[in-house]
């Protein structure tokens, strides 16, 4: 792999699984990272583990609901879902997010101008 | 801010499930894992390879569990959890430490806790009435110098034309509180039943309504029965419906004998109805007539006001107003109410101000404070002590990467367990320290009437003297154990020569601090056990011994007028003489010190005083015997004869000390002098002999210009009796009941007493202070005294290596011993010396604490530093002969 991976930064893992979860309804752990990891052709530094610390964290704050139920294949699994809560945090999130890349470009765009002279 | 709630909660929550939530996790993992295998080998990979894939993109299960138990719990809570663990370990494993300082804690924690239990019950307890910081005291202010000048009662003049003018309160009721009242056995048929004198009030009708109390039983008195031939009526307080009519409820509506009248009991006041110092037993309607609104009136000061405040209304303003009312008076009538002002407190206030406890309190709490301080820099020293030995302990776990903050949090938490532990053993002691006050706390009924116990209050400020206990016991090691350098603590191999300089430097500050603080209240306490044993000691100006006194207030139905108050002291004396065993007999309105009230006065061609401030001289009506009965030399002129009569012209007898004041030492006899009280007559008393001072009180060392009126001339209701007997006076009490019913069998006579124990009685109070005080310095002492000896102990131990060095270089068992003696008393000299600076101002501290006390001592100066010295130098003795014993051999191979 030429180009190294990307570090996440803090509280976008959060808001992967939320958009994971939107997207694509109940979900167990290890489907969510699977799809993070799809959806990101692999660019992401993801200790798949890691997402369970985000998933109870949530789970706390009430954005998702947790139960166990059974996967495609037949195993014992836990699903998680995007609560009503957890949408309108999303969409929050969502616009931040938007509107801080949009600027992060701008300025990054902005040096490259100035930057030979 | 409800999502951050509902989080912590869960995390609260969460801690409690932890074993729970670690299964489900588990399960999770598990069947994460069993997923990513899956698919692995659907990809075409061997079963092996498939797992380790799976477990590499995981990325590691034990960090995922950390990373899980942060994030839904509270680290800081599981932590500390952690740490209490740890430190009860570690004091289970130290035994002897933990005791020590749980027990010296404890100590500390227990005097605090009962001492509080006093201030608990005396001062913060709310009065037992609706709102109670709305309700108002008015008082009148004495421009005499009198005890409590400020919070004088108010003449019925004045509460009348106060009541219509005042616009701050909704309304004022009146009291007249300390009346007494003889209640006569109902049914005649049980003679054993003696005639009993109760602690009466007489009140307005809307007395309880101002309050805001109601009857337990019955009703309140109503508008109208202030008015004479209505104000028979009668309210009993608990404590006498419950004991002498033994609580029974078809009582109401019954009809009571009091002073010889018929009463109906209209209602029965709930137990907790107890404002404090008033403990009367029964309550009257206050019925004021025509003659206690005149001019003369205005000089009997003998009423409390209560008053609720205007909605609108704050005290300040009511002060201000009354401040202006009392003002208006003064100028309205000159005669009586020059000079005299008037203030507002609210009934909380008023009440402990008028108990005069604050000042006792104050000192014991104070004491106690330092007994704390001194505990807890014990306890500290042992942590510190504690904690040079752990030191490698800590470096490692620095090394190792704990947080400078993480190990504060661990020491301060070992601290917070002992300061726990010590408190729940301390509030154990103080169980049966308050039943020991509540038991030594008895004499008189005021006191006794208050009930005491570990309550709320007590509980919450032990929990709160524990936490700062822990703090100020775990900070001190905390904070130098964290300065902890790595380095140096892992290489000593603990052979260091001496401990380190800071950590010795803190040590001796501390035991410095407490010698010093030590020093402070022996020389404090010295001073009051020395101002009470001067009073003890003092020559009280009479003969208290061989005398039997005894109480009787004559009624208005049968005692009306003079000559009928007459008749019956003639007839009382001439009974009380035929005793066997009697030799004179007497009566007077108030006994030798016992604090007789003052009257103001003025002297006939002597320049009236230019200022507001009057003459004032304590006031004492007598009969005949009365100086030879009490004893009190006569040293010029003449006592009083039978002639000095209501027909005779007006005589009085002064003291010395009225000479001396008011006379400047000019002759006395033949001054003529006008008493300025309501009953007296208006014509000019002519000054006939001068007696010897007596004590104001027998509690203090005052004496006050006094005047003596006899009674022929002057015969006041409420009188008490002596009777000096040849033989134990206590054998003569029942004759002297016998006497009294011969003359009157409806009068009762109250507190049969013989005078040394009436004394014992009013000083009932120093008695118990001083006890209670003195035992704390003791305490103070014996805990400076441990931590003196343990600190040197301690540094000697440390020093042993040092120590055989010195030997070894030839320094002889003398010069080791001198030289750790000399640590010790270095500290207890200057810890002794800063002690007597800080107690310097106390005597004046006192004085303005305690009215006519004026304790001065200078020896206590020499004789505590000295003392504390001794203690110094036995406390360092021990450790220093062992350390000059020291093998050089052991010395230096011990390691």
């Amino acid at each position: 792999m030429a180009e190294s991976k990307l570090d996440l930064l803090q509280g976008t893992l959060d808001l992967m699984v939320l958009q994971t979860l939107a997207t694509m309804g109940s979900l167990h752990g290890y489907g969510i990272a699977r799809r993070i990891e799809q959806v990101s052709g692999d660019h992401i530094l993801l200790n798949q583990g890691t997402i369970y610390a985000s998933l109870v964290r949530m789970q706390q704050r009430g954005w998702i609901s947790a139960d166990w139920g059974i996967s495609s294949n037949n195993r014992k699994a836990k699903f998680y879902s995007i609560t009503k809560k957890g949408r309108k945090h999303l969409s929050d999130d969502t616009a931040y997010w938007q509107r801080l890349s949009g600027v992060m470009g701008r300025v990054l765009a902005m040096q490259d101008e100035g930057g030979d002279q | 801010m409800i999502d951050l709630l509902r989080q912590s909660f869960e995390r609260l929550r969460s801690i409690f499930r932890s074993p729970q939530l670690d299964s489900d996790l588990e399960a999770e993992l598990a069947s994460h894992l069993e997923l990513a295998i899956e698919e692995n080998i659907q990809h075409g990979m061997p079963v092996g390879e498939a797992r380790r894939q799976a477990l590499i993109r995981f990325g590691g299960t034990e960090q995922t569990r950390l990373l899980h138990r942060e994030a839904r719990a509270l680290p800081a809570l599981d932590m500390l959890l952690h740490d209490l663990r740890y430190a009860v370990r570690g004091l289970f494993k130290n035994p002897g430490f933990t005791i020590a300082a749980v027990l010296t804690l404890a100590l500390g924690i227990a005097v605090n806790a009962t001492m509080f239990s006093l201030v608990s019950a005396f001062l913060l307890r709310r009065p037992p009435v609706r709102d109670p910081e709305r309700v108002a005291v008015v008082s009148s202010v004495n421009p005499a110098p009198a005890f409590h000048a400020d919070a004088s009662s108010v003449s019925a003049p004045n509460y009348l034309g106060w009541r219509e003018a005042n616009q701050v309160f909704e309304d004022m009721a009146a009291a007249d509180e300390y009346r007494t009242v003889s209640l006569t056995a109902q049914n005649h048929s049980a003679a054993a039943a003696q005639p009993e004198a109760l602690r009466s009030a007489a009140v307005s009708p809307n007395y309880f309504s101002v309050l805001g109390v109601t009857p337990q039983l019955g009703r309140p008195f109503e508008a109208g029965e202030d008015q004479p031939g209505r104000d028979h009526v009668v309210i009993l307080s608990y404590e006498l419906w419950d004991r002498r009519f033994a609580a029974d409820r078809s009582l109401i509506g019954r009809t009571l004998r009091l002073n010889r009248e018929n009463y109906t009991v209209i209602g029965v006041m709930p137990e907790s109805f107890r404002l404090l110092g008033f403990t009367s037993q029964l309550w009257t309607p206050l019925v004021l007539t025509a003659t206690d609104q005149t001019a003369a009136a205005r000089k009997d000061r003998s009423l409390h006001l209560f008053a609720r405040l205007k909605a609108d209304a704050t005290v300040e303003r009511a002060r201000a107003e009354f401040v202006t009312l009392a003002r208006r008076a003064a100028e309205n009538f000159p005669e009586a109410e020059r000079g005299w002002g008037a203030t507002v407190r609210t009934l909380p206030d008023f009440l402990v101000y008028d108990f005069e406890i604050r000042n006792a309190l104050t000192i014991m709490m104070t004491t106690v404070a330092f007994v704390l301080m001194i505990a807890c820099a014990n306890v500290a020293g042992l942590l510190l002590a504690r904690a040079a030995g752990r030191r490698k302990e800590l470096a490692i776990r620095i090394a190792l990467g704990a947080g400078r903050l993480r190990v504060i949090l661990q020491l301060l938490t070992e601290g917070l367990l002992i300061a726990l532990l010590g408190g729940a053993a301390g509030l154990l002691l103080s169980y049966w320290g308050i039943q020991f006050v509540r038991a030594s706390l008895t004499f008189n009924e005021a006191i006794s009437a208050v009930p005491m116990s570990l309550d709320r209050n007590v509980l919450l400020f032990a929990f709160a003297v524990s936490l700062t206990c822990a703090l100020l016991c775990g900070l001190a090691p905390a904070l130098n154990a964290s300065r902890t350098d790595v380095n140096t603590n892992l290489k000593d191999e603990g052979r260091a020569s001496s401990p380190s300089r800071s950590h010795s430097r803190l040590r001796t500050v501390m035991v410095t601090g407490q010698i010093a603080l030590a020093s402070f209240l022996l020389i404090g306490t010295g001073l009051l056990f020395r101002g009470i044993f001067l009073v003890e000691q003092q020559n009280l100006g009479f003969r208290a011994d061989h005398l039997l006194t005894a109480s009787v207030t004559l009624d208005v139905a049968r005692y009306k007028d003079a000559p009928q108050k007459t008749l019956f002291v003639r007839d009382l004396l001439a009974q009380l003489q035929h005793i066997p065993g009697a030799e004179t007999v007497a009566v007077a309105s108030d006994l030798p010190a016992t604090g007789p009230g003052s009257a103001a006065f003025r002297i006939k061609d002597q320049l009236e005083s230019p200022t507001d401030q009057p003459l004032t001289a304590l006031d004492v009506v007598v009969s005949r015997d009365y100086f030879q009965t009490a004893g009190i030399p006569l040293l010029r002129g003449r006592t009083f004869t039978e002639n000095d009569n209501a027909t005779a012209p007006s005589v009085a007898v002064v003291n010395q000390e009225f000479v001396h004041r008011h006379l400047r030492d000019q002759d006395p006899l033949g001054k003529q002098i006008r008493l300025d009280v309501s009953d007296a007559k208006s014509n000019w008393t002519e000054i006939v002999g001068v007696v010897s001072n007596v004590k104001t009180h027998s509690e203090d060392a005052r004496e006050d210009p006094e005047i003596y009126e006899p009674f022929l001339q002057r015969p006041v209701p409420s009188l008490f009796l002596m009777v000096r007997a040849s033989s134990d006076p206590d054998s003569l009490a029942s004759a002297l009941r016998g006497a009294v019913a011969q003359v009157d069998t409806e009068l009762p006579l109250a507190s049969v007493m013989a005078m040394p124990a009436l004394i014992e009685r009013q000083k009932g109070g120093d008695t118990f202070f001083v006890r209670v005080l003195g035992s704390f310095a003791l305490l103070a002492l014996v805990l400076a005294a441990i931590g003196i000896y343990g600190l040197v102990a301690y540094s000697v131990g440390q020093r042993t290596h040092e120590i055989g060095i010195r030997i070894a270089l030839g320094a002889r068992n003398p010069d080791v011993l001198r030289m750790v003696l000399r640590e010790g008393l270095k500290m207890a000299a200057i810890g002794a010396a800063v002690g007597l600076a800080l107690a310097l101002p106390l005597p004046k501290v006192f004085d303005s604490m305690f009215y006519g006390f004026h304790p001065r001592e200078p020896r206590l100066y020499f004789i505590v530093p000295a003392a504390m010295l001794a203690v110094a130098i036995l406390a360092t003795y021990i450790p220093a002969r062992r350390a000059s014993t020291v093998d050089p051999m052991i010395a230096l191979r011990n390691n």
